[in-house]
């Protein structure tokens, strides 16, 4: 996470003011919820997996040293995390790291992809570092975060300029949605999310009650809204809508045609 | 309270192979010798074979079933968690292509006893009459070898057996109603109801789900807890693992888990003899068996198939017709999400709880076949990010700010037919697995009928969304089930077994599984599935000993025996408004 740090703090900022606001133990609208708090009513093969999640993240086997700093400074751009404490962000390398060391898949490949660990290894890297060069003259890891963040809008956009070859063996989109599935695959499996969006975690034996009108268990807090915007000079909290594509296939070939 | 009375909860037993926090399995498990040649062995326990196991071992037959995956122990191995549940999907390597590949996994393969039951959303609607003869109608597709008439029995049974918990009178199809009650609605429910009621739209609460409303013997009823597709810890949820699997063993059935079936071994006589399968240890076996059925679904059957050929079957095992692996199908299965102002909190309740199939049938007015239907999905936090990536395309503090909404939305699915198509198919790749085994490659292409319907149900469903009140509304295009691939039909030369299940090809080799579903109609195929086993059980249990000593293939319908089913599930009555 050396980005943050040299590139400046780069919060999300209080929009009336445009001051950064402070790092919170759980971002969100949710204050005060923690789903851990009620571990004790989980089973506990529930409650085991999910505390050895957050207590044990796995050590690194797959990754060498350069690809894991080069992943998690890939990933903080995915799935910034600046909102949080430093000591409540959420790791997303260890599982994916877990993952690949161990072979594991999702239990299929697209015919124009290849293999995930070639992907995050080799194939990846030498995409977003050839679009590095092409659009800033420096590979990835050199250029400023705002720059870095460019880069992957021009992958997420689906229209990156350089690494032809490469992209001729890997299929921009199916990279772009394996790279944004392992970050939400991570993020959102850990109990501190669940806090950030209010999502009320495992509930056996105990049930949930309270099915209609989105209204709180005993245990869970009423949503409390707060406005907030990105940081400055991000380029990620943009959203489009590629609800006009019928079909799986055209919805993920959707391209963002931008002037830069 | 931060802790229940006495503390938090226990562990699971160590020493009870646990189905539930109060089914157990209680009766050591028979083991047959390979040496020894058993009535019917029976490759993947799933959705068909759990039903398969249970009624030939009830019927007196010695039956084993193998299974590639684990024979689970809810308590012990099951969690309410997603990233936890990965390992109840087929996660083994598959190629997926064509112009529209289709996502494999947890979309669609379950792995371990219990099959896709295990992580199936449960909703459990009936085909229509018109499903089996859309070739008729329509001119689109093929027509069933078996009628709506056929099936009805074994509807009415299943839904007692599982049990399907619904409403007391559902409009569609063959109008009938359900023995046990509709389920109270969450969020998501309340949406799709809304939305039907502005438009007008006749909508079904409650179900039919095969979810309990209420508990029945050894399962208890559903405690709304959401997670039901990383299988129902509650046991509320039916799966074979739950409903069937207990009484087979109690009946003397054989499961082998974690075989990995290689090769169906054919004889010199035409018949087949067994199957080699890898153990966990990936040391080769070979069970004998005086008659194979095969009921991996929709993939690996025709995989298995492949895999099988042999002198006289170059092509694949019972695959003269060249059909083995052609006409798979999955339906449009696009989630229409909408945002509104007030909390929704859509990970309460079952996902799959009310539904409207008022656009099941054709509509003259359209300028495509068949239709489609609206139900609830509701995607617990880790699948709704990756839709709001593919609707809205998300990442980044984008995708942060989406998710920290996750509350305020809620989700429809549209489940629309897509007809069967010779292309989309099945074939082996050069890439092997971890045994040696060429894997499958699936090719999936979209038809011009097909892109007009989906075009047609996502915007409907998008207008009922609005309807409902949301402010926002965005799409995610997918697709839901796999059925064919294998499929029934009354000639040799375009249809892989006959209408009970058996190879055209090889007297005592059957297939019975999603995969012999000629078209797919736009219900979940679970009941169907399981409907369809209990058939072809009957229909073996009316041949006794036929199909062991005999090439004579008997086409009569065989009775319903009902007094085969596992006790307690049956003689309650189905109320019918027809």
């Amino acid at each position: 996470m050396k980005n943050f740090e040299s590139h400046g703090p780069m919060r999300p900022r209080d929009p009336a003011t445009g001051e950064q606001l402070s790092p919170r133990q759980t971002p969100g609208y949710y204050p005060g919820y923690n789903t851990l708090g009620q571990k004790a009513y989980w089973d506990k093969t529930t409650r085991d997996v999910v505390v050895h999640r957050v207590e044990h993240p796995p050590e690194l086997k797959f990754f060498d040293e350069q690809q894991a700093i080069f992943w998690e400074t890939v990933f903080d751009h995915v799935i910034p995390q600046t909102d949080r404490l430093p000591e409540r962000r959420i790791l997303i390398l260890p599982p994916l790291d877990k993952r690949l060391h161990e072979g594991r898949t999702e239990g299929y490949r697209f015919e124009d992809m290849p293999h995930d660990r070639d992907v995050y290894n080799k194939f990846g890297i030498e995409a977003i570092d050839a679009e590095a060069r092409t659009r800033f003259g420096q590979p990835f890891l050199r250029i400023t975060f705002r720059e870095q963040d460019l880069v992957l809008r021009a992958i997420h956009d689906g229209c990156p300029k350089g690494g032809k070859e490469i992209w001729e063996q890997m299929n921009v989109h199916r990279f772009w949605q394996l790279v944004t599935k392992d970050a939400i695959d991570a993020y959102y499996a850990h109990p501190w999310a669940w806090d950030e969006i209010g999502f009320g975690g495992p509930a056996y034996p105990r049930a949930y009650f309270r099915l209609e009108r989105g209204e709180p268990e005993p245990w869970e807090v009423e949503e409390q809204r707060y406005e907030w915007n990105a940081p400055m000079d991000v380029v990620s909290e943009e959203v489009g809508d590629a609800s006009h594509h019928h079909t799986e296939a055209e919805q993920q070939r959707h391209k963002f045609v931008r002037e830069s | 309270m931060k802790t229940p009375i006495g503390g938090e909860f226990d562990a699971p037993h160590d020493d009870r192979h646990d189905l539930g926090p109060m089914q157990h399995i209680d009766v050591p498990m028979k083991r047959f010798r390979e040496s020894e040649e058993v009535d019917y062995l029976i490759v993947g326990v799933g959705s068909a074979g759990g039903v398969l196991l249970q009624r030939l071992a009830r019927a007196g037959f010695n039956v084993v079933g193998l299974e590639a995956g684990p024979f689970w122990n809810t308590e012990r191995d099951w969690v309410s968690d997603e990233a936890g549940s990965q390992k109840l999907y087929w996660e083994d390597p598959r190629i997926t292509g064509g112009s529209d590949p289709l996502a494999l996994g947890a979309n669609n393969c379950g792995k371990g006893v219990g099959g896709g039951s295990v992580h199936w959303a449960a909703f459990a609607p009936r085909l229509h009459p018109s499903d089996f003869e859309i070739y008729t109608h329509d001119g689109v597709g093929v027509d069933w070898p078996i009628s709506y008439e056929q099936i009805l029995p074994y509807y009415e049974q299943l839904e007692l057996e599982m049990p399907v918990a619904g409403p007391a009178y559902y409009p569609w199809g063959h109008p009938h109603g359900y023995a046990y009650g509709p389920h109270p609605t969450g969020g998501v429910g309340n949406a799709l109801v809304k939305g039907c009621s502005a438009m007008g739209i006749p909508v079904s609460i409650g179900g039919p789900v095969a979810i309990l409303s209420g508990s029945r013997g050894d399962r208890p009823h559903c405690i709304y807890r959401g997670f039901c597709i990383q299988g129902c810890k509650v046991g509320a949820k039916a799966s074979t693992l739950v409903t069937h699997v207990p009484d087979a063993l109690r009946k003397g059935a054989e499961i082998r888990p974690e075989s990995m079936a290689a090769r169906i071994e054919l004889g010199k006589d035409g018949r087949v003899t067994g199957v080699h399968y890898f153990d966990k240890n990936r040391q080769l076996h070979f069970q004998r068996a005086k008659a194979v059925i095969v009921s991996g679904y929709a993939i690996e059957t025709p995989r298995l198939l492949l895999n099988s050929a042999c002198p006289g079957h170059e092509n694949g095992l019972a695959n003269s017709s060249g059909v083995v692996g052609r006409y798979l199908m999955a339906q449009a299965g696009n989630v229409v999400l909408g945002r509104f102002d007030q909390l929704v909190r859509m990970y309460k309740a079952p996902p799959a709880h009310v539904l409207t199939e008022e656009f099941y049938e054709t509509n003259p007015k359209n300028d495509f076949a068949r239709g489609f239907a609206i139900q609830t999905v509701a995607p617990l936090p880790i699948a709704f990010g990756k839709q709001m990536v593919a609707a809205k395309k998300a990442w980044g503090w984008g995708l942060r700010r989406e998710m920290m909404d996750y509350n305020h939305w809620a989700t429809f699915g549209v489940l629309g037919e897509i007809l069967p198509w010779a292309d989309n198919r099945v074939t082996l790749a050069d890439q092997k697995d971890v045994f040696g085994l060429p894997i499958a490659h699936v090719s999936f292409n979209l038809h011009d009928n097909d892109k007009e319907l989906i075009k047609t149900g996502k915007e409907k469903t998008m207008e009922v969304m609005r309807a409902a009140g949301a402010t926002e509304v965005v799409q995610e295009a997918r697709y839901a089930h796999l059925v064919g691939a294998c499929r029934m039909g009354d000639d040799p030369r375009t249809s892989v077994v006959d209408k009970f299940g058996r190879t055209h090809d090889v007297p005592n080799l059957f297939v019975m599984d999603g995969s012999v579903m000629p078209t797919q109609g736009s219900a979940n195929p679970g009941l169907t599935i399981q409907a369809l086993a209990a058939r072809t059980a009957d229909y073996l249990i009316s041949q006794r000993d036929a199909i062991f000593t005999s090439n004579q293939r008997d086409m009569t319908e065989p009775p319903l025996h009902r007094e085969l089913a596992p006790p307690d599930t049956w003689g309650h009555g189905v109320p019918r408004i027809a």
